[in-house]
């Protein structure tokens, strides 16, 4: 890319999903409209010494009896499918498709395949060598997602992974709506994904950011978040190549932010202002005042400190209309995908605006006094005439993403 | 249009701290003095290399003060170190004039030994002993959130992990956050550590140069027919990008930058798509009208690696056709590979700093008709390609003009 730039307006084409909902966006769609909830026992590991015992695991993490797919990680299995996924549904797939030369990847991870180099060094620093098998090792690369996905799928231009913690994938789809904008790819295929290990999941618990059940995003007695896994991808292209060939957009991706707290290496500014800022900042990239949002997808970990920054950030940028506006956390019901939360957050933002409905969260404990959003409880709430949605991702080290999607009419 | 400086320039290495003494080893093509690697944890197999270029941490002083590091990874510091170093390079010594400022950077294998210990902790002491310092410091974006707290820098925060093409990647992000008006300003940049584990693992995927210098020491031979590996190396490289409104005196200008894949890659090696990548190349100078003849000198990454240079070396003749190349540096083999060195040598490159001949360099390969730089004086520079090929796949370049 340069500087010499053109600016295209950019439709979501495609997108797929993996989750502990399932395999592909039906099951996805599915479970969130009934407000059903992922996390529970898992099997992944031996977590019998750890201090919590839940996760939205993925049951069945077989692909497919592809041979490519025997050196995969985990995590490179959930991206793969949820790219062949999106790409499939934007028509970009199959056997009539054009190769993706024109394409990139910009994918968001925390920790690629950390899972299976665990059993590397698992083996490794117990000086048993021979046993420690090399190919799992290679798997642990943070861009070994993304890489997999453009070697899977002959992608020719630029590929770039985020690791920047929790807002990894949606400060990627920034970095791949920027690309599509400019004209440097015609189609971007974007997202993230990340598996359960053990390191995230101690370490999150050391910080005793976890909660003993299943998170709470805002509500009173919250104690921490859940943790999840999986694989999101949106396909991103120029509105007008979309329409030219007939397809209709899922959205219209209409603008990303980012900024940073400066505050602290894992809590948030009480104050949300770097939230709010990231916010601001999408608002301003899609030329949209804040009063056209119809909903929020909020990043709501579940954490007191998070969910209570995240709902300054929201008053600093809605003002009265803070408490009013309808909320949702998808972590609720999927846990906490950390690199590629961003991503499958995204996703549900994009079929909430197809749909014209928010995902509900599902149990009936009290929203928290100190933090009255407008949390949808239970059931879907019907939004018919809902204009566009903002999803945001706050991590460690105060970096603040924000994700800014229009619902897409004919008119 | 909005013109984008590069202003400051830190950096910090196995050669020492700051600019100049980066200038110095280029100019003298002198391998630092490797460090003998701590093979105490017996981790190493028993013909692996024993040196890297290790940076001596009593250097980070500095600049990270005892009590501010305390908290913090290597690779924290010595990114704190040079992200202070290119400040104070730029003027800005005393402090940024407001917040609005990003963090794009980039590393390659992350906080390396925060990792290890809380994978020793867990796997060997069980999940209950892990160190919640460990931890916060073990996540790739650490260096980035240090800089920012440290800075009072409120603009995107942003960490890319993507080998060896990082870097790169990197400048071009931030390049475009202040092309795109974001931020007047963003600090760009890389570094990794070098620890006894990560480096054992390279040897055991026969990254590293083994006995390829005279008395068994390890050296680095960018496009020679005997080279066999590269000279591991930690340290950080932070430059100081600003839009052409406060600019006094400017080490280069960010012209164009690029990137591109080549799927035939396999995941921990190199394919066989030099040809694409050569398009992609061509194409990012075409949108940016940058004629491939006003090119005067490349910057390459060769870093002695046996199959990483000859994709780099294909890459450039096919981009270059029937035309002659113009001088090509190989700065790592001196600075070696991973922790930025190569980076501060190529905004040095187009600032006009000497370079002497190819360190390691003996013998052409003839399948890579790439001869490296030979020490003779070279014309001052206008036009400087930098490229960067990555085990993976990966691959990017930036275009940067002399001030």
């Amino acid at each position: 890319m340069n500087h010499k730039a053109v600016s295209r307006r950019v439709a979501v084409s495609g997108i797929g999903a993996v989750s502990g909902l399932g395999w592909g966006i039906g099951p996805l769609w599915e479970g969130l409209r009934a407000g059903r909830t992922a996390i529970r026992p898992f099997q992944r590991f031996d977590h019998s010494a750890h201090r919590t015992h839940l996760a939205a695991e993925i049951a069945d993490t077989s692909l497919s009896s592809d041979p490519r797919c025997q050196r995969l990680s985990l995590a490179d299995r959930f991206a793969v499918f949820a790219a062949a996924e999106a790409l499939a549904m934007a028509g970009l797939s199959g056997d009539t498709a054009a190769p993706l030369e024109d394409a990139g990847v910009w994918f968001g991870s925390s920790t690629g395949g950390m899972f299976e180099s665990e059993r590397y060094f698992s083996e490794f620093l117990r000086g048993r060598w021979r046993n420690a098998r090399l190919r799992d090792l290679a798997a642990q690369q943070v861009n070994a997602p993304g890489d997999a996905v453009a070697r899977w799928f002959g992608v020719s231009g630029p590929v770039s992974t985020v690791s920047s913690a929790c807002s990894s994938g949606a400060l990627a789809l920034g970095a791949a709506l920027d690309a599509v904008r400019s004209g440097e790819v015609e189609v971007a295929v974007s997202g993230g994904s990340d598996s359960l290990c053990q390191l995230t999941y101690a370490g999150f618990n050391a910080l005793r950011s976890v909660d003993e059940g299943p998170c709470r995003p805002f509500r009173a007695g919250r104690e921490g978040m859940s943790f999840g896994e999986g694989s999101a991808v949106l396909v991103l292209e120029p509105l007008e190549r979309v329409l030219a060939r007939g397809a209709e957009p899922l959205a219209e991706f209409s603008g990303a932010g980012s900024a940073c707290d400066a505050h602290h290496m894992t809590a948030p500014d009480p104050s949300g202002a770097g939230a709010a800022a990231a916010i601001e900042a999408a608002l301003r990239d899609a030329g949209m005042p804040a009063s056209e949002v119809g909903f929020v997808n909020a990043h709501g970990t579940g954490t007191p400190l998070n969910d209570a920054a995240e709902w300054r950030a929201l008053q600093r940028v809605f003002g009265e209309r803070a408490g009013e506006l309808p909320l949702t956390a998808t972590k609720a019901l999927l846990g906490h995908l950390l690199g590629s939360s961003g991503a499958i957050e995204a996703v549900a933002t994009v079929l909430c605006l197809r749909h014209g409905e928010l995902h509900p969260v599902p149990g009936c404990a009290e929203v928290d006094p100190e933090l009255p959003v407008s949390l949808v409880l239970d059931r879907p709430l019907p939004l018919p005439g809902v204009r566009a949605a903002v999803s945001t991702s706050l991590a460690f080290g105060g970096s603040n993403a924000a994700l800014v999607f229009s619902r897409w009419t004919n008119s | 249009m909005t013109e984008i400086f590069i202003t400051g320039l830190g950096t910090v290495g196995a050669y020492g701290s700051g600019a100049e003494s980066l200038r110095r080893v280029l100019a003298a093509s002198e391998l630092p003095a490797p460090s003998e690697v701590d093979r105490s944890a017996g981790y190493h197999l028993a013909q692996a290399p024993r040196k890297a270029l290790l940076l001596d941490p009593a250097l980070l002083r500095e600049w990270v003060p005892p009590g501010e590091a305390r908290r913090m990874s290597p690779p924290s510091r010595f990114a704190l170190a040079a992200a202070r170093m290119a400040f104070r390079c730029a003027g800005l010594g005393e402090g940024l004039p407001d917040e609005r400022t990003g963090v794009v950077i980039s590393t390659a294998f992350g906080p390396s030994s925060y990792s290890e210990g809380l994978l020793r902790q867990i796997l060997l002491e069980g999940p209950e002993s892990a160190s919640p310092i460990l931890f916060m410091e073990s996540v790739a974006n650490a260096p980035a959130a240090q800089i920012a707290i440290a800075s009072k820098a409120r603009g995107p925060s942003v960490t890319i992990c993507q080998r060896e093409a990082g870097a790169l990647l990197a400048v071009g992000q931030a390049a475009a956050d202040v092309a795109a008006g974001r931020v007047p300003r963003a600090l760009a940049g890389t570094l990794d550590e070098m620890t006894p584990l990560l480096h054992s693992l390279l040897d055991r995927f026969g990254a590293l140069a083994r006995n390829s210098g005279p008395d068994g020491t390890e050296v680095a031979r960018p496009f020679d027919l005997r080279r066999a590996g590269f000279v591991a190396a930690e340290g950080a490289t932070m430059l100081l990008l600003e839009s052409g409104e406060r600019t006094a005196s400017p080490l280069a200008r960010v012209a164009a930058w690029g990137s591109a894949f080549d799927p035939t890659a396999p995941a921990v090696g190199w394919g066989t798509g030099s040809a694409g990548l050569a398009r992609s190349l061509r194409r990012t100078l075409d949108r940016a009208g940058i004629p491939l003849e006003s090119i005067d000198r490349i910057v390459t990454g060769a870093s002695g690696s046996r199959s990483g240079d000859r994709v780099e070396a294909l890459l450039l003749k096919e981009a270059w056709g029937d035309l002659p190349l113009p001088p090509v540096l190989a700065p790592k083999s001196v600075t070696g590979e991973y922790g930025g060195g190569f980076l501060g040598a190529a905004v040095l490159a187009a600032a006009g700093a000497p370079f002497g001949p190819t360190a390691g360099f003996e013998e052409p390969d003839p399948e890579l008709g790439v001869v490296p730089h030979d020490g003779s004086p070279l014309a001052p520079p206008s036009t400087i390609l930098v490229t960067s090929v990555a085990a993976g796949g990966a691959a990017s370049w930036l275009v940067l003009e002399a001030p």
